[in-house]
């Protein structure tokens, strides 16, 4: 069979290929039969000639086809060197750099509230630094600590403006203020207005009685963590000796200063905390509403009273760096 | 040469069949697209419109026109080889389905 076909195929071949043109023809035919119906359609229905104009407007739109320039005609770099002046600060700005320039100028642009409020906080940052310096004076002490707390206030608001946390922060803040037992361990009171300074020795007393009342130094708040009641406290299990001495002592009147010899006593109370935590004994919150207005002896009392177990839990839980001001100044009392 | 004719015939309808022609016309077609023989051709029919005037063009007239030059020109294009090549291989597969007319058309 093959044999047969390969016979056939060569005196065929001519047969073959004027087949194959023939066919090739029609095909060729037929794409011109296509094309002739589909010009006489739009000639027809009137589209045919729409892709023309009159002779003005095709040379004015002619392609352009030079060095240098692109097809209309428009130089590439020509807006590269010019210089637009800004109509807020009237400076002279480069045309590539106009846009951000403007954005930051007019305070719009997804950036430039970022970077306002990093500039704020960095400001703030400063100032408080500076401020530190002059804390050893008694007498800036009311002002230091008022406004500390007013900026980190501030702070705190400028910080959350655009958070989803803000609205949760504030129901924290409406439901917190007034609950004395709190299913939630831990919790922070948002109103820095409480400062113990303020309150009268009543007051002091009655919420640390029922609160914990240590004030964090970073964010200046007062834990409201429910005081536990608690068994007794081995004596052994501190470091001060005497009690009834620390007692009187923390009767004192004047505001301590809540100084942030920072590094100072957070080492020394780290130190404290961490002899103390594997001992979790629990405590009587002493009567220690006779502390009495300062933030300083206040967080001794919490610190002392709401129990050194109290203290221990907090630095494992979260871990506020709760200045022991007061425990460094009893052993310089002491010493 | 009858045999001949239905030996071609044969090989038409064969070629519907499968598709392959319907395939077959849409390569040439995107090839002479491709080629920009369809341009050159419309300009062609613009010409001629103008010359006859818009409202009185026929279809006869265009195909008369047209098709010639169409034709002679698609026979120039380098790309449309690429499909006389596909054309001649499906016609010459269907050649050997058709082998035994041929056989018999020799014979006679």
């Amino acid at each position: 069979m093959k044999m047969e076909e390969m016979r056939l195929s060569g005196p065929d071949n001519t047969k073959l290929e004027a087949l194959m043109q023939d066919i090739y023809s029609e095909l060729v035919e037929d794409a011109c039969l296509g094309l002739c119906f589909e010009v006489h359609r739009a000639v027809k229905q009137g589209y045919f000639f729409l892709d023309e104009t009159d002779q003005e407007s095709m040379k004015e739109f002619e392609i352009v086809d030079q060095p240098g320039v692109d097809i209309f005609g428009q130089v590439f770099n020509q807006w590269k060197n010019k210089e637009c002046e800004c109509p807020n600060c009237r400076r002279l700005i480069a045309a590539s750099r106009f846009a951000p320039h403007l954005e930051k100028c007019l305070g719009m642009g997804r950036n430039s509230s970022r970077i306002a409020s990093r500039r704020l906080a960095s400001n703030n940052n400063m100032s408080k630094s500076e401020s530190d310096q002059e804390d050893n004076d008694d007498v800036n002490d009311n002002d230091w600590s008022y406004g500390a707390e007013k900026k980190a206030k501030k702070r705190k608001s400028d910080k959350n403006q655009n958070s989803p946390r803000r609205s949760k922060s504030l129901k924290h803040k409406n439901g917190e203020l007034g609950s004395s037992i709190a299913s939630e361990s831990y919790k922070y009171n948002y109103n820095t207005g409480i400062s113990y300074e303020s309150l009268g020795p009543d007051e002091v007393r009655s919420l640390l009685t029922t609160q914990c009342g240590v004030i964090s130094e970073h964010t200046k708040k007062m834990c409201t963590r429910p005081a536990l009641p608690d068994a007794e406290l081995e004596s052994s299990s501190f470091d001060i000796p005497d009690g009834p001495s620390l007692m009187s002592r923390l009767q004192w009147e004047d505001s301590s200063d809540i100084s942030p010899a920072d590094s100072a006593s957070s080492k020394a109370s780290a130190n404290h905390s961490d002899s103390r935590r594997p001992k979790k004994k629990k405590r009587p919150a002493l009567g220690l509403s006779s502390a009495g207005g300062s933030g300083g002896l206040a967080e001794g009392g919490g610190g002392m009273g709401g129990s050194q177990s109290n203290l221990s839990l907090m630095t494992k839980k979260k871990k506020p760096k709760i200045s022991a001001a007061f425990i460094s100044s009893i052993y310089d009392d002491m010493n | 040469m009858s045999k001949d004719y239905q030996l071609r015939a044969a090989i038409n309808q064969k070629l519907i069949e499968m598709g392959e022609r319907e395939r077959l016309k849409e390569l040439l077609r995107a090839k002479l697209v491709e080629c920009g023989w369809k341009d050159q051709l419309k300009a062609h029919c613009k010409d001629v419109i103008r010359e006859k005037g818009l409202d009185h063009v026929t279809v006869e007239d265009l195909v008369t026109d047209v098709t010639p030059k169409g034709r002679g020109s698609a026979r120039l294009k380098h790309n449309s080889r690429g499909v006389s090549v596909c054309v001649c291989v499906s016609v010459s597969t269907l050649c050997l389905l058709f082998s035994p007319l041929q056989l018999s058309y020799r014979t006679a």
